[in-house]
């Protein structure tokens, strides 16, 4: 896992995640005034998320339209999750976009866009209740197992269990499933990936860190 | 482009400078900024190369895959011939406008003038080449760029991204067999090799052509130009221009004005001058990319695009 922030310049925040082959860019231009004033709510922010897949970033190429439910879903689910841990009563009436570029697609999208967007919208300046990590675990032939690739993912017996978490509280910001999986099983592939989630919230903070140090050799301090 | 505001007072500045040979960073009117690349980062792409003008984060930044497909030949197609797709898609994270359909009408542009370039017997590559068995099937080469960051001179880095890409792309061989029917009818079937060792570079690729962006401000013209200079500019005329010296593509933009007839045939004669020394440049680069291509095996593909100083 390897990630940056502040790798773009037009950008309030940005970032860049990687994890094994997966690469995903995410900038985030916020908070602004919102494109359409009718749907902001009077006391919050309104938090926009735009998910883009590049052709090249499968094996068989593959071109997606803007509204492909594919990528709308992953959308709203970024969404969801960052409406809930964002101070949006900080910033009333206002938009922040997050926008997703994904790069290369080798299993486990949705933490990588999670934790990226987390990086970027700290880059960004925006307050947040805590960091969200995320991470995704399985279960192969009875033993759980953290953070499946493209070809264990797209396997229909491995059940795939993503959960995003906030490292401090422990609590469980985004928990999605595909597959089926046994109950009993549940719990350990949970602790699996939430385990998972904690050394993740070490890479982020380091990198988050490494960003501010550079800053502020940048300012002369 | 990414709206920029400037003062008539900048405007007056540029334009004077301009007129005397000097731009806003100290370069003279025909130097390029700094061009980094680098190539073979998408390992699932059969081409792959980066193009950045300007440093990280603040230039023009252009991701380019390119990936090979077999199709089968539908009647109405030309029988022996592959083809080329190109598409040209800007990112959302390059500008605040490109989100949604913002970056439509820039994609379509871009897109149209790369398929000009590089569709037809101008960009080098023979299509014949690409066809594996006539009327059956042949290969389809797509190009996707992905612009990651608009500063300005966003065409130049276009082509400099795509022709690194194709001179680096392998397509896997095909193995074409002959098989005899019980009638006596023969037919032709085809089989891609696997072997990931087993591949061939596209024919053809080191005849494409290269543009060279003039912007007019003022009376004179520049090369590359800046975010800044882009928003003054006057008109703008794209060249492309092959190794052997010939133009193989031009196409005027800019929302101002047209050019003086005389002041397109210098900057024809200038850009055949120009292009010859951006193309030893583009070699010089592209070696020592395909060098460290070459030496990092695995780690070009990880960790080359953005956490290196690239």
């Amino acid at each position: 896992i390897s990630c940056r922030a502040s790798v773009l310049d037009t950008a309030d925040g940005s970032a860049y995640f990687e994890q094994g082959n997966t690469k995903v860019l995410v900038a985030v231009y916020g908070p602004r005034e919102p494109r359409q004033k009718s749907l902001v709510p009077y006391d919050k922010a309104l938090v926009n998320v735009e998910f883009n897949v590049a052709p090249f970033s499968t094996s068989e190429r593959r071109k997606r339209s803007k509204n492909d439910k594919r990528l709308l879903e992953v959308a709203a689910f970024v969404k969801q999750t960052f409406e809930s841990v964002i101070q949006t009563h900080v910033y009333p009436r206002s938009q922040i976009n997050i926008y997703i570029q994904l790069l290369q697609h080798d299993g486990g999208t949705l933490e990588a866009c999670i934790n990226a967007a987390t990086l970027a919208l700290v880059d960004a300046g925006i307050s947040m209740k805590d960091y969200v990590c995320a991470c995704t675990a399985g279960f192969i032939d009875e033993t759980p197992v953290l953070d499946l690739n493209f070809v264990e993912e797209s396997s229909i017996e491995t059940p795939d269990l993503t959960v995003a978490i906030l490292p401090r509280t422990g609590k469980v910001a985004l928990l999605q499933m595909e597959s089926r999986l046994r109950s009993d099983k549940l719990e350990d592939v949970m602790d699996m990936a939430v385990s998972g989630c904690k050394s993740i919230h070490q890479k982020l903070d380091q990198a988050v860190m490494a960003a501010a140090t550079d800053l502020s050799e940048k300012l002369g301090h | 482009m990414a709206s920029l505001l400037v003062s008539p007072a900048e405007q007056d500045y540029i334009t004077r400078g301009v007129e005397k040979g000097i731009r806003c960073d100290g370069r003279s009117n025909l130097d390029r900024r700094q061009v980094t690349l680098r190539t073979d980062m998408i390992s699932q792409a059969n081409g792959s190369a980066r193009c950045r003008t300007g440093d990280l984060g603040l230039g023009t930044d252009v991701l380019v895959g390119i990936k090979a497909e077999v199709n089968t030949w539908q009647p109405g197609e030309s029988e022996d011939q592959g083809s080329i797709v190109c598409s040209v898609e800007c990112s959302p994270s390059a500008a605040q406008e490109f989100e949604g359909r913002g970056a439509e009408d820039l994609n379509v542009e871009l897109t149209q003038l790369l398929d000009r370039i590089l569709n037809g017997p101008q960009s080098g590559i023979d299509l014949r080449n690409l066809c594996i068995i006539p009327k059956q099937a042949y290969w389809v080469i797509h190009i996707d760029a992905l612009v990651l960051d608009v500063k300005g001179s966003i065409v130049d880095t276009l082509m400099w991204a795509t022709r690194a890409a194709l001179l680096s792309t392998k397509l896997p061989r095909v193995v074409v067999e002959t098989i005899s029917d019980e009638n006596g009818d023969t037919q032709a079937e085809f089989d891609v090799v696997d072997d990931p060792e087993d591949v061939a570079p596209l024919e053809g690729a080191e005849n494409l052509p290269i543009t060279v962006t003039f912007n007019q401000i003022g009376k004179r013209y520049v090369l590359d130009a800046s975010e800044q200079e882009e928003a003054i500019t006057q008109a703008k005329l794209t060249v492309a221009v092959s190794p052997q010296r010939e133009i193989c593509a031009v196409q005027k933009g800019g929302v101002l004005r047209g050019f003086p007839p005389s002041l397109v045939s210098e900057i024809m004669q200038t850009a055949q001058r120009v292009s010859q020394e951006e193309l030893r440049q583009f070699d010089v680069l592209y070696a020592a990319a395909r060098a460290e291509a070459e030496r990092g095996g695995a780690e070009a593909s990880t960790g080359s695009t953005f956490l290196n100083q690239f």
